[in-house]
């Protein structure tokens, strides 16, 4: 299984009406990896993380994950393989409490018929050390999410994925509008659900965001894959050039 | 050292209580519920009597248990300004079956048309894109004059019998009657599935935010659809309630009950907004609301006064409840 990439995608392709959101993209996510999909906006990324996660289905080319050839229908589905999305600000429902939102459209339960019951005691009890885990300080799982500062709730977010059991974690811009300190808090949760064997796809038009913590970069410029680049080989300097430019410029 | 010690603890006791008040939105309710009720036992000398407590019982199960249907609506994030109309309108359809039908016939009929009404107000808010405001405001109408055309606007007497109502609200003895029962029974049913049911966090999280919620996998449009058809089933089910009791049925039942349910909600500490509120809550609200109709006039303060007041009330608990809200984050 380890020779097969994580994800292989094989010339994708995606339109919307008359815009050609992806024009025959082929990529692969290695295991164990974090790669950074750059790119400016309106290169594509977005469309390349919702046809990953499932909200939108391909209309041409191959995706692979696992080896495995799949064509998801639903985010669910995607989720149910394990792939997880932690999108900017569509991370936690803030007027909820931390538990509620950590198990949200996973609750476990005690109780199945004639209706689903909470298994509270469980709720609570993981939420708490999966929060606790993840460094940060809360006085109770119940309380709400608005108390959190913006970095926490992605750490949550991120930590509530691997909870979950996420072999591939897509994160769009995880870091938009957030302050330095809390930038390190996110990428500490990164680095950690790194190590604990998931890939990460990391998405951002900011490439020293990215920079520390990535391994590998692909360039996306209007939906064309150009540049597929070790992050050893090259400056971050040298990176916006290419997404600047839109082309691959000898270094 | 010492003194800072202090300070701390004494400041995390007071977050301690912002901590407790975020977690039972109802405390503003039952604080004001309190004081009005004290207010009232102390200027109305026949307020404190069984007969009267009972009699705002009986008003206040009606109207709670519309209360009840809005307030998990409204904790999903839509309106229902047709309660009133599907409280009238469901009465008038019991009245009409249950004269040719057995009751009890009658009486799931006329569920079964609420139902209809609360799905047509869910179909048209959540596949039309209109605010649900608005979808039953319209409804709200039309119910009113479907009743109007079909009644001339005579009302209508109750000839059939006595197996409805005798178990929605036929009186037991000393004011009591089964709607009591009833509303407690239902509010506690609901109470329970919003708090400890996965229905019930679908709930609020369709409320808090749709969009996070569906990206979570929740389908939200299910879970409102579903709430705008508990809303008018419920309001049908008092419509029925107060038949039975009335034995007629009356073109302008209810008028207005949208506006006090919806109010009930609000002081009750439910969000405007979704995502946020209680059962309880709710429950409390309709008896405060009830308990000022009554107090009022055992006070020998003229009716006019009522509007008034319930205005005021609810503009206060909406002050208190949303300062509650904001110091506790």
């Amino acid at each position: 299984m380890q020779d097969s990439p994580l994800v292989k995608m094989v010339n994708i392709s995606k339109r919307f009406g008359k815009v050609e959101a992806l024009k025959d993209l082929s990529t692969t996510v290695q295991h164990n990896e974090i790669l950074g999909l750059l790119g400016d906006n309106g290169a594509g990324k977005s469309t390349l993380i919702k046809i990953l996660s499932g909200v939108f289905p391909l209309d041409k080319g191959e995706l692979y994950f696992e080896g495995k050839r799949v064509n998801f229908s639903s985010p669910r589905e995607a989720r149910r393989m394990g792939i997880e999305t932690v999108y900017q600000s569509l991370s936690l429902i803030e007027i909820m409490s931390i538990s509620r939102n950590f198990f949200l459209g996973r609750e476990p339960i005690t109780w199945k018929r004639p209706i689903a019951i909470l298994d509270r005691i469980k709720m609570a009890k993981e939420c708490k050390k999966a929060v606790e885990g993840i460094g940060v300080k809360v006085r109770s799982p119940d309380e709400s999410v608005s108390v959190l500062s913006g970095g926490e709730r992605q750490a949550i977010s991120i930590g509530r994925a691997m909870y979950f059991g996420a072999k591939l974690l897509l994160l769009d811009e995880p870091l938009a509008s957030l302050s330095v300190r809390e930038i390190r808090v996110v990428h500490e949760q990164i680095k950690k659900a790194n190590e604990s064997g998931a890939s990460v796809v990391y998405i951002t038009h900011n490439v020293y965001h990215a920079y520390p913590i990535v391994h590998r970069f692909v360039i996306l410029d209007r939906g064309i894959k150009i540049a597929e680049i070790d992050k050893k080989d090259m400056k971050p300097e040298d990176i916006i050039e290419i997404i600047a430019s839109g082309q691959m410029v000898k270094a | 050292m010492e003194i800072e010690k202090e300070k701390r603890s004494l400041l995390d006791f007071f977050s301690g209580i912002r901590v407790t008040v975020s977690k039972y939105p109802a405390l503003g309710a039952l604080i004001a519920f309190s004081a009005i009720f004290v207010t009232f036992s102390v200027i109305a000398p026949k307020f404190l009597t069984l007969r009267s407590l009972t009699g705002i019982f009986t008003l206040v199960s009606e109207l709670g248990i519309i209360t009840i249907g809005e307030a998990f609506l409204m904790i999903s994030g839509e309106f229902d300004l047709s309660v009133g109309g599907v409280y009238a309108l469901g009465g008038a359809l019991f009245v009409v079956l249950a004269n040719s039908l057995p009751s009890f016939l009658a009486f799931i009929i006329t569920l079964g048309v609420a139902a209809f009404i609360g799905y047509v107000n869910g179909m048209i808010t959540l596949r039309g894109g209109i605010p649900s405001f608005i979808t039953t405001l319209g409804t709200m109408m039309i119910t009113r004059g479907i009743l109007l055309v079909a009644t001339g606007g005579f009302s209508l007497t109750y000839k059939g019998d006595n197996f409805v109502p005798t178990i929605l609200s036929k009186l037991i003895g000393r004011g009591f009657r089964p709607s009591h029962i009833w509303f407690i029974a239902l509010a506690l049913l609901f109470s329970f599935v919003l708090t400890r049911t996965r229905y019930g966090n679908w709930v609020f999280a369709s409320g808090g935010n749709k969009e996070i919620a569906r990206m979570k996998g929740v389908n939200t449009d299910s879970v409102k659809l579903r709430n705008f058809i508990i809303s008018a089933v419920m309001a049908a089910i008092a419509g029925c309630m107060a038949i039975s009791r009335f034995k007629f049925a009356n073109v302008a039942f209810g008028t207005g009950y949208e506006l006090e349910a919806i109010a009930a909600v609000v002081i009750g500490g439910t969000s405007l907004f979704g995502g946020y509120g209680t059962i309880l809550g709710a429950a409390l609200g309709a008896f405060l609301i009830g308990m000022i109709r009554i107090g009022l006039v055992l006070a020998g303060v003229p009716g006019y006064f009522y509007k008034a007041l319930v205005g005021a009330v609810l503009i206060t608990a909406a002050l208190i409840n949303i300062r509650m809200r904001h110091t506790s984050t």
